[in-house]
């Protein structure tokens, strides 16, 4: 039968053998390449890994730890671009959700800004911004921006229902009461599965906008190191991208059940 | 005093006439039903009352001011989506206390105070949900409760304001008859704290319109019921309230006299619901009038 429920030990037994898998066959892979040509570096082995990590973990030449000043730089631009993007969707989602005149105002720009490929956009940016942080901050707030004005928008219009509204006018509140005790604390939880949605294409922003004028950060360190198929460090990027993105996704569904316990999975 | 009062209310949407010249006075302390057949503008007049949909035409106070728009002073239970998902039933019904008594920079700056009064707040909703026979369910969200726990909560949440009207429009049309005997129960309840007032001099405590289509439901709950139809001399113009009498008040103590019901619901189906008998629109709108002796006598009591 479909949809047959199996054991949790399965589950996670069968999870586990997922991942062995994986690392098998890269491993076969890898120990094919090397008995070819062992001095390959497309597929680096674990010692060639090892060898990866230590360079960039370790100071370099100019006194910099790559890894950690990549990282700040990264994460730093995300976390700034993430923060004023989801502040002015929030802004704007809600003020169209709750007023037809900014509706009305803002709608018909929105929904031709979202059909743009915010990378693009890079071109303007870099005309406007310049290569600072307010380039990568405008590329990720302005990238995410129109979708998720829209979702919030949509949800604020359809989520909250006329009559919870009109409830709590004769419960004595303000139109600001309303805005913020009524409106908003409804649609939370879907501004918050919205933004976790957004932690993806944010990321492609960046590291397309880093790959393409930065001197520090993962998309530079990427390109660089790509071109000198220096692929024990590629890799190694790679997984710290998938483990911190797996990381944050988590930690927004865990603020997501904490602070709205009654919605559900 | 007069809790609301309806004057010459008409509307239409469109070219489709619905109210026409509606006239209504409820005194305080009355739990008013309103019955009338399906699509009548039972609910359109309701929206009036509560101001989210201003009449065409007239006026209509409550507690002597003008309605302009939804106010504490108005009450409301919707039959569906009467509860806010995201507050557990406690919760919900402090709400109403939170948002009229305190503002967000009250709530943000004088954090003493606030909580202070929070800790009130949440204590006086742990009252009305044990009145409305809830005690042990204050910390279930409305997604955790049954239909007729959601309704008990709503109505516990507008009772909480101590609204001067209170509006139910079906509150109880999407429950099972059981539930449904229960919560009448609860609301002849909440009648027996008016009459109890006025045998000790007090202001009466709950004003109350319940439209439903349940003629029984009508009859048993209320103590005056009123018929909104289209069926009048005169009903091309809209629906107008053709029946408004007094009807007889049952205790919860006692077992439920059906033959009581039976002569009212009668006369009530052949005035208010049926569309071959065309009165005269004032025939059956003699509460005010039966009541006279009665009110004024009440009136050189106070
Ligand atoms: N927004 C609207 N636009 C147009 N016509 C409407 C609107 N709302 C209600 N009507 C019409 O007004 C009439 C009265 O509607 P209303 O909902 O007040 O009836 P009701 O007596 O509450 O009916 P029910 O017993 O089914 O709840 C109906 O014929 C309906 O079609
Ligand atoms: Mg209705």
């Amino acid at each position: 039968m479909i949809r047959q429920p199996i054991k949790k030990r399965t589950a996670i037994l069968l999870g586990v053998a997922s991942i062995c898998l994986l690392v098998m066959v890269y491993g076969w892979l890898s120990w094919r390449q090397h008995r070819a040509n062992p001095k390959d570096t497309t597929i680096p082995n674990l010692s060639q890994f090892v060898e990866g990590w230590k360079r960039i973990t370790t100071t370099d030449a100019a006194g910099d730890v790559w890894i950690l000043e990549d990282a700040a730089a990264t994460y730093g631009r995300l976390a700034l671009g993430l923060l004023t993007g989801v502040g002015l969707a929030v802004l704007f989602g809600m003020a169209m959700g709750c007023f037809a005149k900014a509706e009305a105002f803002c709608l018909p720009p929105l929904g031709f800004l979202a059909k743009i490929p915010p990378t693009a956009m890079l071109a303007v940016y870099f005309v406007m911004v310049g290569t600072e942080m307010k380039m990568y901050v405008a590329m990720i707030a302005l990238g995410i921006f129109p979708t998720l004005a829209q979702a919030i928008y949509q949800a604020a219009r359809n989520d909250v229902s006329d009559h919870a509204l009109y409830k709590a006018y004769t419960l004595g509140a303000s139109h600001l009461e309303v805005i913020c005790c009524v409106v908003f604390r409804q649609i939370l939880p879907r501004i918050l599965e919205s933004v976790r949605l957004q932690i993806g294409p944010a990321m492609v922003f960046l590291i397309a906008a880093e790959w393409a004028v930065a001197d520090v950060g993962f998309g530079y360190r990427l390109r660089i190191q790509s071109r000198l198929l220096n692929m024990n460090v590629v890799y190694s990027y790679l997984i710290i991208l998938g483990t911190t993105g797996l990381l944050m996704d988590w930690l927004l569904s865990f603020t997501r059940r904490k602070l709205c316990p009654w919605f559900g999975e | 005093m007069k809790a609301l009062s309806v004057q010459h209310v008409s509307h239409a949407f469109g070219d489709h006439r619905v109210l026409h010249d509606v006239n209504l006075d409820v005194a305080a302390g009355q739990v008013v039903a309103l019955v009338g057949p399906s699509g009548c503008g039972k609910s359109t007049l309701l929206r009036a009352i509560l101001g989210t949909h201003p009449p065409n035409q007239g006026t209509i106070l409550a507690d002597g001011q003008p309605v302009r728009g939804p106010t504490r002073n108005v009450g409301i239970v919707y039959q569906h989506y009467s509860l806010y998902d995201f507050l557990t039933a406690q919760k919900n019904v402090a709400f109403g206390p939170m948002l009229d008594e305190t503002s967000i920079l009250y709530r943000t700056f004088c954090l003493l105070k606030w909580r202070a009064k929070r800790r009130r707040h949440l204590e006086e909703a742990v009252c009305l949900l044990e009145k409305v026979g809830l005690g042990e369910a204050i910390d279930q969200y409305p997604s955790q409760m049954s239909g007729g726990m959601r309704q008990r909560v709503a109505i516990a949440q507008a009772l909480i304001m101590k609204p001067k009207v209170l509006l139910l429009d079906e509150p109880f049309g999407a429950l099972d008859e059981a539930t449904r005997e229960e919560l009448q129960r609860m609301l002849l309840d909440l009648y027996q704290e008016n009459v109890q007032a006025k045998r000790e001099g007090r202001q009466p405590p709950h004003t109350i319109v319940l439209v439903t289509h349940e003629l029984n439901e009508a009859i048993y709950v209320a103590d005056r019921v009123i018929g909104l139809s289209q069926f009048h001399s005169g009903g091309e113009q809209g629906a107008t309230i053709v029946y408004d009498k007094a009807a007889p008040v049952f205790d919860t103590s006692q077992p439920k006299d059906l033959a009581a019901l039976v002569q009212q619901r009668e006369e009530l189906r052949r005035i208010v619901f049926d569309p071959d008998r065309l009165q005269d629109r004032d025939e059956y709108v003699t509460f005010w009038k039966d009541e006279a002796g009665k009110m004024s006598e009440e009136g050189n009591h106070q």
